[in-house]
């Protein structure tokens, strides 16, 4: 009981962190038809933003704050710099120019500062435990769940009730249609790229706090399941992408804790496998992007 | 290493090579360095302790005080197929000796191409003992892995404890072969293995195995793991995140500077080591110099250990008397108790990969790394490859 | 100045196919111009570029006096453009109040905004009914209804009307033409692009007549009502 409790906690919490870049990835994704790959680069500069603020003695919090900050900065400039100049571009230019994009910030951080992981330490009183019941839950964990909970609810109150959210889900059908209406495109578009590198900023606090370091690849693994979750989610589909974070990171935690030793080489097969079979049963992801069929 | 040095020291290579082709003679020695990829953590400051240890021979009059060497440096990008066409390369230009990148892989696919020639082979740092399988002219340089498993196992058990719980990953040599090579010597003096867990290399999350290990019956009194970087610094927060404070023990992947630099979390991590720079060793003085010419302290053993490959060739050829491959190779291969600068070696009786001595070290509560002990592997006790 | 709109050979192409060739059209003031012609004639094409969304190629499009040619979206917007675009549109995922607030947004005050959207649910009743419901869930003729009103909300004093009867039952599009009389009776200069040509001559001051890209005639309706070229034009097709 215990151990499904903890397991459980698991669960959701990397679920959480897949989810916030599932849905940072579909925000962009429903907008500008981007597949933005440099996503995890995002988040890999959010956590050399935190290792820095550290470095240079800032205290914990402010770091975090300055790790969140460089990934939106991130996120900004790169639609400034590179996306804005390929807009309304094929979806596979978009793609590969996301592909050159991301390997160049990899070369970037690895020449710039270190190939090798930095790390990252933070107080050690915030790794500490609690029992609920006679189970031992880590407070990170925990905090993490907490976090992703919160920042998915903002979001959903920043889409559903602000005017820029209206604009955005607007976008999300048709982009041109908003413009025809005045409404300046660049502004939406430039919050939709904040709003993901928010997302990916708050990811690398929550990955830096468990993992404790930062090395130039840190954002590509989690990254490429979150674009898994994407599709799975329905390409486009915001609560898709949310439903389909968590569904991925229950699944690996499930197929590492309870599948037998022998079959552990198998665990990304297995989930990539019951991803597929559940592409087959709804081709168009669990919860299909409601304009799917915009022109 | 920034390739703007490696271009110049390529250059500077070459220029050497046409002052050099009236000399009598030289010995030519090729290089694999990654400048990118998950190799070029190891390489980069391997290659740095090599050439370094090259140049001070170099100014003395070259190998032994007589014969010059010229380096030929190619990056491979940790791209294997990008690897096996730099060593052809290589052996085009007229190496007599292959210094390959720093694992397994590479190594095993360096050695097919130098194979037909018979031209010696060794590896930066890769420890895998199944490296050196590919023929009499393949060498390891850094104690094998069984020879750190052994060693940390021994200590385990003098220590008192009694029940490992192994974690590892079949992805590579290295990740799979240390935790086994410990768990096998552990038992063999005694101990007991209580728990396994596999995981994969890069895995985005390790608290799954931190709560199987926490439910294991009967509780491990010693986690040993040989993950690197990342997956280690992800590990163990989520261990000690949970409240797990077992003692953890690890392989020699966790002499960095980040490893040391996670804080709390590490305080009391128990690791092995391909040397320790004591007060007053070769070590000591090979730091004092090497920071005294770069402005900066080889902060990992790979420096020294580049530094004992060019020790080791010295040697070798010393012994050989003469630069002809196969006549080099079987002299390296019949050094014993050879000396070098983060310890000696000895490749007579063995399988190419040389008996060193390994030392445990224990990170300490302010990030530190301390001495615990220096052992060479009891053959009795050392697991077979 | 007595014209809404002036154009001087506008050319739009996308790609290698040129959709529109050297089109002169002159919207006076106050006025319904009829923009008629068959499938693929141009009218869209036309319409998108004076309100910003085509890249024009060539040619001249003032509004209200000023050269506006290659302007933004925008700034055509703020020039007092709206238009009530071909499919309509709507946002489907949005409900009927968000639909109309979002294009009150550009006004820049909220006031404004809100005073006009409560003038629009009194023109169309139906809108006020539905406010909550999802605009994907209203009919054709309701959703022709919200385009209208969105267009609207940003005050327009010359509005594009892009095939608003397309689709819809015969009643409805006898409603939606009693809304472009009363638009035009309160001086609003209509552009009106319809497929169904005696429909909009019997609305329009004046009509201007596309064939494959080109203006083939312009004039009155009662000119125009019986032209072989009218014919001509939608038998080209």
């Amino acid at each position: 009981m215990d151990l499904i409790l903890q397991q459980t906690i698991n669960a959701i919490s990397l679920g959480g962190v897949y989810a916030m870049l599932a849905l940072g990835l579909a925000i962009v994704f429903s907008i500008v038809g981007l597949i933005n790959f440099a996503h995890g680069d995002i988040m890999t500069f959010g956590g050399y933003g935190i290792f820095l603020s550290l470095a240079f003695g800032f205290p914990p919090v402010a770091a975090l704050t300055i790790g969140i900050g460089a990934a939106v900065v991130m996120a900004l400039a790169l639609e400034r710099t590179a996306f804005r100049a390929m807009r309304g571009a094929d979806v596979v230019i978009l793609l590969i120019t996301s592909f050159a994009v991301s390997e160049i910030l990899k070369v970037l951080f690895q020449n710039g500062i270190s190939a090798r992981p930095v790390p990252i330490s933070l107080p050690a009183s915030w790794s500490g435990t609690y029992q609920i019941g006679g189970a031992t839950i880590g407070v990170v964990p925990t905090v993490s769940i907490l976090v992703a909970f919160g920042s998915l609810a903002g979001l959903t109150w920043v889409l559903r009730r602000t005017a820029t959210g209206m604009a955005m889900r607007a976008a999300a059908q048709d982009l041109e249609m908003l413009r025809l209406l005045g409404v300046r495109a660049n502004r939406v578009v430039a919050v939709a790229f904040a709003l993901s590198g928010l997302l990916a900023g708050i990811a690398a606090v929550i990955w830096t706090a468990q993992r404790g370091s930062v090395d130039p690849m840190m954002g590509f693994f989690p990254v490429l399941k979150a674009f898994i979750a994407t599709v799975l989610g329905g390409l486009g589909s915001l609560g898709g992408a949310v439903l389909a974070g968590f569904v991925i990171g229950a699944l690996e935690v499930m197929t590492q804790a309870f599948l037998p030793d022998s079959l552990s080489p198998y665990r990304d097969a297995i989930v990539l496998g019951l991803v597929i079979a559940a592409l087959l049963w709804r081709p168009d992801g669990l919860l299909p992007a409601a304009n799917a069929n915009r022109s | 290493m920034t390739l703007r040095k490696l271009f110049l020291s390529t250059t500077a290579a070459s220029l050497a090579l046409t002052a050099a082709a009236a000399s009598a003679e030289e010995y030519v020695i090729g290089v694999m360095s990654a400048q990118s990829g998950y190799l070029a953590p190891y390489d980069g400051p391997a290659y740095a302790g090599f050439q370094f240890c090259i140049d001070e021979k170099n100014a003395n009059g070259g190998l032994n005080g007589t014969l010059p060497v010229r380096t030929i440096v190619k990056d491979t990008r940790s791209d294997i197929a990008e690897g096996v066409k730099v060593v052809q390369e290589m052996l085009d230009e007229g190496a007599q000796f292959i210094v390959s990148s720093a694992d397994a892989d590479p190594t095993i696919a360096a050695a097919q191409i130098t194979m037909a020639d018979g031209i010696p082979t060794m590896t930066f740092a890769g420890t895998a003992p199944v490296l050196t399988q590919v023929g009499e002219h393949v060498f390891g340089s850094y104690p094998a892995d069984n020879q750190q498993g052994a060693v940390l196992a021994q200590y385990a058990r003098d220590q008192g404890f009694e029940r490992v719980y192994l974690v590892k990953s079949p992805d590579s040599a290295y990740t799979l072969g240390g935790p086994e090579y410990f768990g096998a010597a552990f038992e063999a003096l005694g101990g007991t293995i209580v728990g396994t867990s596999n995981y994969s290399l890069n895995q985005p999350d390790f608290s799954a195995i931190v709560t199987t290990i926490k439910a294991a019956d009967p509780q491990p009194d010693v986690i040993v793991t040989w993950a690197w970087e990342p997956d280690f610094p992800a590990f163990i927060k989520a261990l000690r995140g949970a409240g797990v404070t077992t003692q953890v023990m690890g392989g020699d992947v966790l002499d960095t500077p980040t490893v040391r630099g996670l804080g709390e979390v590490v305080s009391g991590v128990v690791h092995t080591s391909g040397g320790f720079p004591e007060e007053g060793s070769a070590y000591a003085d090979f730091i004092a110099r090497f920071t005294a010419a770069k402005g900066f302290a080889p902060d990992n053993n790979y420096y020294a250990s580049g530094c004992d490959i060019a020790n080791m060739i010295e040697q070798a050829v010393a012994a050989a008397g003469s630069t002809d491959p196969r006549a080099v190779a079987a002299a390296m291969a019949g050094i014993e108790n050879g000396t070098a600068i983060m310890s000696n070696f000895t490749f007579k009786g063995t399988d190419r990969m040389p008996l060193r001595d390994v030392v445990v070290a224990r990170i300490t509560a302010d990030g530190q790394k301390e001495f615990v002990l220096r052992a060479q592997a009891d053959p009795a006790t050392m697991p077979k490859p | 100045m007595d014209t809404a709109l002036e154009i001087r050979g506008l050319d739009v192409r996308y790609g290698a196919v040129q959709a529109t060739r050297g089109v002169d059209l002159t919207a006076p003031l106050g006025g319904v111009t009829a923009l008629l012609g068959a499938n693929g004639a141009g009218k869209s094409s036309t319409v998108m570029a004076i309100a910003g969304a085509r890249r024009i190629a060539g040619g001249t499009v003032s509004i209200f006096g000023r050269d506006m040619t290659g302007a933004a979206p925008d700034a055509i917007v703020r020039a007092g453009v709206a238009i009530s675009p071909e499919g309509r549109r709507v946002f489907s995922a949005l409900s009927v109040e968000e639909n109309l607030t979002l294009a009150g947004s550009v006004l820049g005050d909220p006031a404004r905004a809100a005073d006009r959207k409560a003038r629009m649910i009194e023109r169309f009743p139906i809108l006020g009914e539905r406010r909550r419901q999802l605009a994907g869930l209203l009919s054709g003729g309701e959703q022709q209804m919200l385009a209208v009103a969105r267009a609207l909300m940003s005050g327009p004093r010359l509005l594009l009307m892009d095939e608003p009867s397309l689709g819809l039952a015969p009643q409805m599009v006898d409603r939606i033409f009693a809304i472009i009389e009363d638009l035009r009776d309160e001086g609003i200069s209509i552009l009106l692009v319809e497929q169904n040509a005696a429909l909009a001559l019997d609305v329009a001051d004046h009509a201007v007549i596309l064939a494959n890209g080109a203006v083939v005639a312009a004039g009155k309706p009662a000119d125009l009502r019986n032209d072989s070229l009218l014919q001509a034009a939608y038998l080209a097709a």
